[in-house]
C-alpha cells in the first residue's frame, strides 16, 4: 500500500483511523483466499465445513426468525405473522456476534453432521438405540416417560437438523439468557411495542429441564452408576453417549463433541479414560467413530486422574 | 440402575435472597451438612450458584451437580423453578437422583502438603525460628499483633514460646517441633484465639536447619459490633418475611374469600336457608379478622425495623380526626354512637406524618366504637399544652381500663380478655410505637364518668 508516500509531517486523527481500517481490509482481504482454499481441499474432514457454515447460518436465521415471531405474536394476537426477511437477516447477522451463542450452534451442527455420518457409515441410529429402547421398557413409570421424552426430543432435534433449524428452548439458560440480552441491543428492536412482555413470555415458556439437553442429563443422572454404559456408542447411540461423556467428564456437552471430530483424537481417549474405560474399551469406540486410526499404546498407563488433570488444563475449556 | 424408584427425591423452597426457607429431609440433610440452617443462606455452594442463576435469569433451570457434605461426595439433578415476584420472587427446587459417594482417600502427603499451603496463605503472622527455635524474624500483617512485635522487639532472639502463651503445653521448653506444631495459643494484646504450625526448613525432615512458624487465627478481626449487627440485619430480614413476602400475596385470596362469603350470606345468587347464610356471614368475618391481622403484622414488622422513621411534616389535628370520623362513620351509625368532633382552633398543627397520625385516630376511635355501649358518645378534643407539644384525646363511655390493664394495654398481642373476634391486640402497640417514632406519646386514662381516654400528643408546630 501507498503509507510511504504519504505526508507524515501533518499526521490527523482521521489520517490515523482510515489506515487502521484499509490494514483491517487487507487483512480480511488476504484471509479469503486461504479460507476457500481450505474449505475446497478438507470439504469432509476440516472442523469447519461449508456443510458445517451452512447449517449454522440457517440455524442463526431460525432463533431470529422465532424471535422476530414472538414479537409479532405478542403484538398481532395470534397466528403466526410474517417475518420481514431483511430485518430477519439482520438480526441474525446480530446474533452472530455473540460467540458463546455461535459456539453452542457450531457444536449442535457438529452433532448433527457426525451423528448423520454414523448413521451412513456404521449404520448407528440417530434416533432409536437399544439403551433409549431398555429404558423405554424400563418398570419404572418416571424412568419410561423420561425414555420417551428423550425419544421425541432426539427425533424433533435430527429433523430440525435437517432443516437447518435452532429451536430457541433447546439452548442452555446461559445461552438463552445471552441471546435474550443480545436481542435487546438489536437495534430494529427500538420500535417494538411491549419488548419486555414478549421477553417475559419467551422466558416463561423455557424450561431447560424439558430441553433435549437436559432430558439427557437427567437421564445419565437417573442411571447412575449405569451411566458408563452409556459410553459405549452403539448401545448408547451418539447423543446419550455424548452426554454421557460430558456427564461423566464434567466436561461442557460442547466440548464433548468436538472431541468425537477426527482432529480432536487426543481429547476424545483422554475424555473417555478419565471416566475409567480401559484401552480396549476405548479402542472400540474409536473403531466405530474414527475406523484406522491408531491409539497410542499403553493409554491403561494413564491413570484417570492423570487424564483428567491434562483434559482441564486444555484451552478450549475457556470458550465453552 | 438404583435407587431409581425415588427419582423425585427433594424439594425445597427459596426466597428472593436465595435463603433456603424449606426443604424436604435429604435436601435438608446435605444443607445442614454443609453447614446451613433453615432458614438461611443457601450452604451447598454449587446449588447456590444455579439458584441464584435462575433466579437471575428468570429461567428454568436443570443441571447436575456435585458437593461434599463433610462426609461423603454427594451427586444428584436439580430443577430449579423460579418464582414470581408477586409470590415472593425465590425458587422452587427439586433435587433428584442423590448419590452418595465416600470421597476417595487422597494420598497423605498430597492433603498435608496442601493443608500448609492453606496455612501459609492465611496466617497474619509469620515467623522464621532456628534450629533451636529461636525467634530470628517476625512478620505480622495482623492489626492486633502490635502487641507481640513490641514484645520480641525488647527482647528478641528468644524461643519463640517465650512470645505467646501456649494452651496446654506445660512441659518444660524447649519441645520436639512435632509436638508443637499445630498448638493453639493467644498472643499479648490480641482477643483472638491462634494456631501455631511449625514448618521444618531445609533437606531432612529429621535435622531440620530451621523453621517456619505460622500463627493463624481462628477468627477473622472484625470492627467491634459488626459481627453482631450482620446477625441482627439478618434476623430482621427474616422477621420482614410477612410484611414484605407473604401479606402482597395473600390480600387478593383474602378479599376473594371475603367477596364470595359475602355474596352467600346475602343469596344473591337465589334462595338458600338462612343457616347456610349464616355460616357464610361467619366465614365473611373471619376472613375480615384474617385480613385485619395481616395488615396489622406487616405493619408490625415495619415498625419494629431497624431505621424506622417517620416523615416530619405540619399536620393539623383536628382535620385528620375528621377525616378518622368520617372514614368510621357508618360503623359508629351501625351502634347508634355519635362522634363529638373539637372545634376549630389555631393550636391544632402538630408535628408528624400525616398518614401515621391518622392510623393512630382510626385506630383509637374505632377502638372506641367497638367497646362503648350503643348509643353512647365518643368524644374527640384538641388541646394544647405548653411545653410545646399538642394532644388530641379520644374518650369514650364504656367500662374504662383499670390501672392494671392500663399498663399492659400497649404491650405485644395484649387484647386484656376481649374475646370479640375482631383485632389482633397489635393495633395499640402498633400506635404507640408510631407516636414514639414521632416523638410523642399515646397514653390512657379515666374520664370521670367512667370511660377510657386515650391521649396522643405530639410535637406542636411553629
Amino acid at each position: 500500500m501507498g503509507d510511504a508516500n504519504m505526508d507524515i509531517s501533518a499526521p490527523s486523527a482521521i489520517e490515523a483511523i482510515l489506515k487502521d481500517e484499509l490494514k483491517r481490509g487487507d487483512l480480511a482481504l488476504n484471509g479469503v483466499a486461504p479460507v476457500l482454499t481450505h474449505m475446497l481441499a478438507n470439504s469432509g474432514g476440516s472442523l469447519v465445513s461449508e456443510a458445517i457454515v451452512a447449517r449454522l447460518r440457517g440455524m442463526l436465521a431460525d432463533l431470529a426468525r422465532q424471535l422476530l415471531q414472538a414479537t409479532g405474536a405478542v403484538n398481532a394476537g395470534s397466528g403466526k405473522p410474517p417475518v420481514d426477511p431483511d430485518v430477519q437477516s439482520d438480526l441474525a447477522d446480530h446474533l452472530a456476534g455473540d460467540s458463546v451463542v455461535l459456539s453452542h450452534c457450531y457444536a449442535l451442527a457438529m452433532e448433527g453432521h457426525l451423528s448423520e455420518r454414523l448413521e451412513r457409515k456404521v449404520g448407528l441410529d440417530p434416533v432409536m438405540s437399544p439403551l433409549v429402547q431398555e429404558l423405554i421398557a424400563s418398570t419404572n413409570q418416571e424412568i419410561a416417560e423420561l425414555a420417551i421424552a428423550i425419544l421425541a426430543a432426539q427425533s424433533r432435534f435430527v429433523q430440525s437438523q435437517k432443516r437447518m433449524e435452532m429451536p430457541l428452548g433447546e439452548l442452555p439458560a446461559e445461552l438463552f439468557h445471552s441471546l435474550m440480552r443480545r436481542w435487546e441491543s438489536f437495534p430494529g428492536q427500538i420500535n417494538v411495542e411491549d419488548f419486555e412482555g414478549v421477553l417475559e413470555q419467551l422466558k416463561s415458556s423455557y424450561d431447560e429441564g424439558a430441553s433435549r439437553v437436559g432430558l439427557f442429563a437427567r437421564a445419565i443422572s437417573a442411571m447412575q452408576k449405569g451411566a458408563r454404559a452409556a459410553l459405549e456408542l452403539e448401545l448408547a447411540g451418539f447423543a446419550l453417549f455424548v452426554s454421557a461423556l460430558s456427564g461423566l467428564t464434567r466436561q461442557p456437552r460442547e466440548l464433548a463433541i468436538l472431541s468425537c471430530h477426527e482432529r480432536q483424537l487426543a481429547r476424545l481417549a483422554l475424555g473417555l479414560r478419565t471416566t475409567g474405560l480401559n484401552e480396549q474399551e476405548i479402542e472400540r469406540q474409536f473403531e466405530i467413530l474414527h475406523p484406522g486410526q491408531m491409539l497410542p499404546d499403553g493409554l491403561d498407563k494413564l491413570l484417570p486422574e492423570q487424564a483428567q488433570a491434562i483434559l482441564n488444563k486444555s484451552d478450549p475449556r475457556r470458550t465453552y | 440402575m438404583e435407587n431409581s424408584d425415588r427419582l423425585l427425591a427433594s424439594h425445597g423452597l427459596t426466597d428472593n435472597q436465595d435463603r433456603l426457607l424449606s426443604a424436604d429431609d435429604p435436601l435438608a440433610d446435605i444443607h445442614l451438612r454443609c453447614g446451613g440452617s433453615i432458614p438461611g443462606a443457601i450452604a451447598i455452594p454449587e446449588l447456590l450458584d444455579l439458584v441464584n442463576q435462575a433466579r437471575i435469569y428468570g429461567l428454568k433451570l436443570a443441571r447436575d451437580f456435585e458437593v461434599y457434605d463433610g462426609q461423603d461426595l454427594v451427586s444428584g439433578f436439580v430443577r430449579v423453578h423460579p418464582q414470581s415476584e408477586d409470590v415472593g420472587g425465590g425458587c422452587e427446587i427439586l433435587v433428584e437422583n442423590l448419590k452418595r459417594t465416600p470421597l476417595a482417600i487422597e494420598d497423605e502427603r498430597v492433603t498435608s502438603d496442601r493443608l500448609n499451603l492453606i496455612d501459609r496463605n492465611t496466617a497474619e503472622i509469620a515467623a522464621r525460628l532456628d534450629r533451636q527455635q529461636h525467634l530470628q524474624f517476625l512478620f505480622s500483617e495482623a492489626k492486633d499483633g502490635l502487641g507481640l512485635k513490641e514484645a520480641v522487639e525488647q527482647e528478641p532472639g528468644l524461643n519463640w514460646a517465650n512470645y505467646v502463651a501456649l494452651e496446654g503445653v506445660s512441659h518444660q521448653q524447649p519441645l520436639h517441633w512435632r509436638l508443637l506444631d499445630g498448638a493453639r495459643c493467644t498472643l499479648p494484646g490480641s482477643k483472638r484465639n491462634w494456631r501455631a504450625r511449625l514448618l521444618p526448613l531445609g533437606n531432612t525432615i529429621e535435622t531440620p536447619q530451621g523453621f517456619e512458624l505460622l500463627l493463624i487465627a481462628d477468627e477473622p478481626l472484625t470492627r467491634a459490633g459488626e459481627a453482631e449487627k450482620l446477625s441482627k440485619m439478618d434476623e430482621q430480614n427474616h422477621m420482614r418475611l410477612i410484611g414484605s413476602s407473604l401479606a402482597p400475596a395473600l390480600r387478593q385470596p383474602i378479599a376473594r374469600v371475603v367477596a364470595n362469603a359475602e355474596t352467600i350470606k346475602s343469596k344473591l345468587a337465589g334462595p338458600l336457608r338462612q343457616e347456610y347464610a349464616d355460616y357464610a356471614g361467619n366465614i365473611a368475618s373471619a376472613g375480615q379478622h384474617l385480613h385485619v391481622m395481616l395488615e396489622d403484622l406487616a405493619d408490625l414488622e415495619v415498625v419494629e425495623a431497624e431505621g424506622f422513621s417517620t416523615a416530619r411534616e405540619k399536620v393539623d389535628l383536628i382535620d385528620a380526626a375528621e377525616r378518622a370520623a368520617g372514614i368510621l362513620g357508618v360503623r359508629a351509625q351501625a351502634r347508634q354512637i355519635s362522634l363529638t368532633l373539637p372545634e376549630q382552633s389555631k393550636d391544632s398543627a402538630a408535628i408528624g406524618e400525616f398518614r401515621r397520625v391518622l392510623q393512630i385516630l382510626i385506630n383509637l376511635i374505632g377502638n372506641a366504637i367497638a367497646y362503648s355501649p350503643e348509643g353512647s358518645e365518643v368524644a374527640i378534643s384538641v388541646e394544647s399544652a405548653l411545653n410545646g407539644k399538642v394532644s388530641i384525646s379520644v374518650a369514650d363511655q364504656g367500662d374504662g381500663i383499670s390501672e392494671d390493664d392500663a399498663q399492659r394495654i400497649f404491650t405485644k398481642f395484649e387484647r386484656l380478655g376481649r374475646n370479640q373476634d375482631d383485632g389482633s391486640g397489635l393495633g395499640l402497640y402498633i400506635s404507640q410505637r408510631l407516636a414514639n417514632a414521632m416523638e410523642g406519646d399515646l397514653s390512657v386514662s379515666h374520664v370521670p364518668d367512667g370511660g377510657a381516654q386515650f391521649i396522643l400528643t405530639l410535637p406542636a408546630a411553629g
